[in-house]
């Protein structure tokens, strides 16, 4: 490991979806400048608990969250915490790639305007080509700033939105399957891209591809039926994990 | 280990041929170096010639049990426990293969030796060339049973190994004391014991491999080592 520092710190976290629990009192540790993978098989919480680090569940009126998640430190989990402000920390990059209907410049400039990061032109033309450079994409796009976002192939609309995401210099960027629309060169790319990423970025990832999950990540975290199982080096977990549970899904003996 | 089955029967299936091709390769090899043993105990020259032509068996199935898990690691990428038992059903396999390899060798030798050879010099060799029989029926019973004690036993009686070859080295040197004619006798009788001591050196790598296997580590510490060769005064 290259770096200890805990970057989020989870504790005692439970999710409820209406009646239904989600996660189950999660207890788990993301460090600094490290990727971490998530895997589980579907409905075992993964996505409900990234989603609980920048607060996407605030918009299921149903879920109620109750523990607590500390970022350097500080408490989100409570309703004093800024939002916006949270959410300019934590970036976010889906499964499908979602690019603004908007031109390849407006859709990384897009985020540095409303965060009023850049106050005039020269400095955000600044950001949306370090962005671009960042995210792997500016030598394929340079030309054609104006073109919609909805031009680029997929591989290139997720580079894009991942773009977008470190626009406004977050601290943490969390992938939810970011790669499972895309084919196998494009994802080569995300992952090539991610390496470089963490050396500025804590980076979650939640993937369904254990191979994936091998490759890009330090730290691996087993979720199973909203019970974090175990979590580990990512070396450790995939050659010789500690729980039976860990093992029957990685190699495939239930899921 | 796991009991379950695993989701996709191809895989088990696979994993499953992988196991029983390696058992099958195992008790040839077991097969061939008891022969050996018998016949160089025996200076039996026949049985030494059904030895050489037999070991080609078991190099064929060395490269089919390699090409079983190629298709594994590149179908499969195995993980935890299924990627050790890929990694350690490769190491294994080839041990067994150089075992099959010294008892081929040690039957090479066994056309020139004189039918009369002291009872001394038979009789080190037989007890030497029993004892690495024995602990290859050992590792590949703990292979079978996957059990790790029965892996560190044979590991620790390595030892055994190394002693008993001190004595048969001891023999043979003795042997060649008495009349410097019996020099060339002696070197092939030198080389027969190094290849038995190498056969147990391989079966502690087996040893090893399967402790890897079963418990996802490292045996710790040097290997048990007996005395070194030095000539009794």
């Amino acid at each position: 490991m290259t770096n200890n520092k805990v970057k989020i710190k989870t504790e005692k976290l439970d999710v409820f979806y209406g009646q239904k629990q989600a996660l189950k009192n999660v207890n788990l540790e993301i460090f600094n400048r490290e990727v971490t993978a998530l895997i589980g098989p579907s409905g075992c919480g993964k996505s409900t608990y990234i989603r609980c680090i920048n607060r996407m569940n605030d918009v299921i009126e149903t879920c109620k969250i109750s523990g607590s998640i500390k970022i350097d430190g500080q408490e989100i989990n409570n309703k004093q915490i800024d939002v916006v402000r949270l959410r300019e920390r934590i970036g976010m990059v889906f499964q499908k790639p979602n690019p603004f209907p908007k031109s390849i410049y407006d859709n990384v400039a897009y985020g540095p305007q409303i965060h009023g990061l850049a106050d005039h032109k020269d400095k955000l033309d600044q950001i949306v080509q370090t962005s671009l450079k960042k995210s792997a994409l500016w030598e394929e796009v340079k030309d054609r700033l104006d073109e919609p976002g909805t031009s680029l192939s997929g591989g290139q609309q997720q580079r894009l939105c991942i773009a977008r995401a470190i626009s406004v210099n977050p601290e943490v960027i969390l992938m939810d399957e970011p790669c499972s629309a895309l084919d196998p060169i494009a994802t080569a790319k995300i992952e090539e891209l991610m390496e470089e990423l963490k050396k500025t970025f804590t980076i979650v990832i939640v993937t369904h591809s254990m191979a994936q999950a091998v490759r890009v990540s330090q730290r691996t975290g087993f979720f199973h039926l909203g019970n974090l199982i175990e979590v580990d080096t990512t070396d450790k977990m995939f050659k010789n994990p500690n729980n039976k549970m860990t093992q029957d899904y990685i190699t495939g003996r239930f899921g | 280990m796991s009991e379950e089955k695993r989701i996709v029967k191809s895989y088990e299936e696979e994993m499953q041929s992988l196991n029983d091709d390696l058992v099958k390769m195992g008790s040839l090899t077991e097969s061939q170096l008891s022969d050996t043993i018998q016949a160089i105990v025996k200076i039996d020259k026949e049985a030494a010639e059904n030895i050489i032509k037999n070991d080609v068996q078991i190099n064929e199935l060395r490269a089919k049990i390699d090409d079983q898990i190629s298709t594994v690691l590149v179908k499969r990428a195995p993980m935890a426990i299924d990627l050790r038992t890929t990694i350690s059903s490769l190491k294994i396999s080839h041990d067994l293969e150089r075992i099959g390899d010294l008892a081929k060798s040690v039957a090479k030798k066994i056309e020139p030796l004189p039918i009369d050879l002291p009872q001394e010099l038979t009789g080190s060799l037989k007890r030497l060339g029993e004892l690495v029989q024995k602990q290859l029926n050992n590792v590949l019973d703990a292979y079978i049973s996957k059990s790790k004690d029965k892996a560190i036993e044979v590991w620790r009686n390595d030892e055994q190994v190394d002693d008993l070859t001190h004595i048969a080295m001891n023999e043979v040197a003795n042997f060649l004391g008495k009349n410097k004619k019996n020099l060339e006798l002696a070197t092939h009788l030198l080389f027969v014991t190094k290849n038995i001591e190498r056969a147990g050196d391989h079966v502690t790598n087996i040893a090893e491999s399967l402790y890897y296997l079963i418990e996802g580590e490292y045996l710790e510490g040097a290997r048990p080592k007996g005395k070194e060769f030095v000539k009794d005064k």
